[in-house]
């Protein structure tokens, strides 16, 4: 009993230490990108680097924030990735329902076709893109920047939301149907709210996605709707790497994905436990 | 809890995400940035080209009541942008900043501008700069500011006096920042030492460049070297020549005096470099005069001089920006004068954070004023008989990326055949050109 419970213990160990050297791999290069936020312009270039600035200072978040176009470009970062993140619940959660639900061969045809979608290199529909909203007249609005969002993140928000439908037994929505709804109405009521915990984990992925793109922001984007990852990228010039303001910039737009992941924390965890427990 | 129960929650749910997407898509009609005015020209440029153009901006603002919005992209997002649009035949902008060495890439779907280079201004312009402007007999960008590499050398070190009588009792002549390749050596090789007595180096020399090419480009052009590279008008590939030769060993034989991992240094690693003060000598761009951190080490005891020369004399690769109207822009006019505008008041650049123009008379307007030291080294190096151009050909930054960087990552690695890395970069190349 006792080689049994050392044995656990130790087993415990392991996977803690192993846990600890995972978090330090993912956490330490934002864990650094913090630090560097902090320090001198001097010492953020020094060679060798040093990891905790000798002077702390907030030079760098005052010089990123002050710089013309940021505070805006934070703006549109919210509303493209907000409107990215609505745009593709809407559209995935009936899709990815109907196709779950009426289990057609079509419908199993779509979902393949959707995640073929995602094999498209981004740059070989950045062109068209630029084409057809300057033709729509919506070019430089967070608007088309968040519809170009919504190509990406759409096929795999379809496959997250149905991979939790299927999680959901059919009994559920019977139970709602006798109780009189309709399959609308069982759907609003009933199923979406069992499965909020993988509403929550499309909603982040849809919204990350939106959050870090460069490439359409970069094509689709000019004055109006320029987001935060062009004007941190700005940073970089020809001419020299500002790596304070740029960490410090950087820094800023982590915080709200953060928060959000910090709030959502326990759907997302029912969420990823979801399709686990499919039976 | 029943059906009825959770409907009034749904209703406040349906009724709150209605409101909050009602002012996301207010918002997003228009983004943070604000309305686009009709009578406006949009100018996209590279971080560095937005500093040197806004006060010229403004001033055409007031003068003429058309605003000249700056949009900033970074440099390869420039690219990609400017590529796309005049791929497409639909452009958002009306000007656009272009690289040097993107000209001929771009000349295709830009408007010539031929009336803006009269004698007068031709003859305010570095030759280098004019001969790149004009690509296939038509002058395709204005140029609105031009850098070049020179020498920066620590002041503390040179003025020394000890360094002074070391220099001279090894060497046979007085310590001086170098102007040629030998001189540059021996400054190299005298300053790599151990100042602190622990047995290890920690001041350096110089630095060598593995990760970028103009460097070796100018070294290149400093043998005499007519054609770095290729010759653009006969299609001819020269980088295995004996100039390219003699180029890559000295470019080469510096490496003992400057630090370790010298195929992953650039610019901004050698800057960081010099900033730290761990090189007593710099090649670097002129615009770096200005831009010393004030906590540096060396800050206050930097000093600029002209590039060093080899058996071609002192020479440098311009670095300049033009601007261009894409020749699908709809407002050709208002561009065209907006680029004569630049022209003219191209001194209001000097006072920028990178303090660059490219007028040959905005240049000697400073020569004298202190403070603007970096000025005549830029001057001495542009006009140079031997600084030449990159060619002009529309495959060079594949060229470069594929073959000249790769190339040099190379050669700075110990025991490197440059003979046969010259061989293999020809072979490269010209595969590239058919």
């Amino acid at each position: 009993m006792n080689g049994i419970e050392t044995r656990r213990r130790s087993t415990k160990a392991i996977l803690y230490v192993l846990l600890a050297v995972i978090l330090v791999l993912y956490g330490f290069p934002f864990v650094y990108l913090l630090l560097t936020s902090f320090k001198t312009p001097s010492e953020a270039i020094a060679v060798p680097p040093s990891v905790v600035p000798d002077v702390w200072t907030l030079e760098n978040y005052v010089a990123a924030l002050a710089k013309e176009g940021v505070v805006p470009a934070l703006v549109n970062s919210v509303v493209t990735a907000v409107l990215s993140t609505l745009f593709s619940l809407v559209l995935a959660v009936p899709a990815a329902y109907a196709v779950t639900r009426y289990r057609t061969p079509s419908g199993r045809v779509f979902v393949l076709a959707a995640l073929v979608t995602r094999m498209v290199p981004t740059i070989a529909i950045g062109a068209p893109l630029v084409e057809t909203m300057r033709a729509l007249g919506i070019s430089d609005t967070s608007f088309a920047l968040a519809i170009a969002h919504t190509t990406i993140s759409l096929p795999l928000s379809i496959w997250l939301m149905a991979s939790f439908f299927e999680a959901i037994p059919d009994e559920l929505e019977e139970a709602a149907k006798m109780d009189g709804a309709s399959r609308l109405g069982a759907l609003w009521r009933v199923v979406l709210p069992v499965v909020s915990g993988g509403l929550a984990v499309t909603a982040i992925f849809a919204f990350l996605a939106s959050w870090n793109e460069f490439l359409f922001a970069l094509l689709l984007t000019s004055v109006r709707a320029q987001t935060t990852p062009i004007v941190i990228a700005n940073f970089q010039t020809q001419f020299g790497l500002d790596w304070g303001a740029m960490t410090a910039l950087a820094a800023v737009y982590s915080l709200p994905v953060i928060l959000l992941t910090l709030a959502l924390q326990r759907h997302i965890v029912a969420g990823l436990t979801l399709g686990a427990v499919k039976g | 809890m029943t059906l009825r129960d959770t409907s009034g929650r749904a209703r406040t749910a349906s009724l709150g995400t209605a409101a909050a997407m009602a002012g996301v898509l207010a918002l997003s009609g228009c983004g943070a940035g604000g309305d686009a005015a009709a009578d406006e020209l949009t100018v996209v440029v590279e971080g560095g080209g937005l500093a040197e153009l806004q006060p010229i901006a403004d001033l055409y603002k007031s003068e003429t009541g058309t605003t000249v919005t700056l949009v900033e992209l970074p440099y390869d997002g420039l690219y990609d942008r400017v590529q796309s649009e005049l791929g497409s035949g639909s452009v958002s902008f009306d000007v656009a900043a272009l690289d040097a060495i993107w000209l001929s890439a771009f000349s295709d779907g830009v408007s010539p501008l031929d009336d803006l280079f009269t004698e007068d201004v031709k003859a305010d312009l570095f030759p280098g700069l004019v001969s790149e402007a004009q690509i296939d007999g038509e002058y395709v960008g204005m140029p609105i500011f031009t850098n070049s590499e020179i020498l920066y050398y620590r002041t503390d070190l040179f003025e020394d006096p000890q360094n002074q009588t070391d220099f001279e009792a090894k060497y046979g002549y007085p310590l001086a920042p170098p102007t040629n390749w030998e001189q540059y050596r021996d400054a190299a090789e005298f300053f790599t030492r151990d100042t602190d007595g622990d047995g290890q180096i920690d001041l350096y020399g110089t630095d060598v460049k593995g990760a970028v090419e103009t460097e070796w480009l100018a070294t290149v052009s400093q043998t005499g070297e007519e054609h770095m590279v290729l010759d653009p008008e006969t299609g001819e590939v020269t980088i295995d020549d004996a100039e390219h030769l003699e180029a890559l060993d000295y470019y080469t034989s510096l490496l003992p005096y400057a630090p370790a991992g010298s195929a992953q240094l650039d610019w901004a690693g050698a800057q960081n470099l010099f900033y730290q003060g761990q090189l007593a000598m710099m090649r670097f761009w002129g615009h770096a005069y200005t831009q010393t951190p004030d906590d540096s080490p060396v800050a206050g005891e930097i000093g600029a001089a002209p590039m060093i020369a080899g058996a071609g004399g002192v020479a440098g690769v311009p670095g300049a920006w033009y601007l261009s109207v894409p020749a699908a822009g709809t407002k050709q006019d208002l561009a065209k004068d907006f680029i004569a505008f630049a022209y003219e008041h191209n001194d209001l650049s000097i006072d920028t954070s990178l303090g660059l123009v490219a007028r040959i008379s905005a240049f000697e307007s400073q020569a004298e004023v202190a403070g603007r030291e970096n000025y005549p080294a830029i001057l001495e190096t542009l006009n140079a008989p031997a600084t030449r151009p990159r060619p002009a050909t529309p495959q060079w930054q594949e060229i470069v990326d594929t073959v000249l960087t790769p190339m040099l990552q190379k050669a700075v690695e110990p025991g490197a055949d440059n003979a046969a890395l010259l061989q293999e970069a020809e072979a490269q190349i010209e595969a590239i050109l058919q």
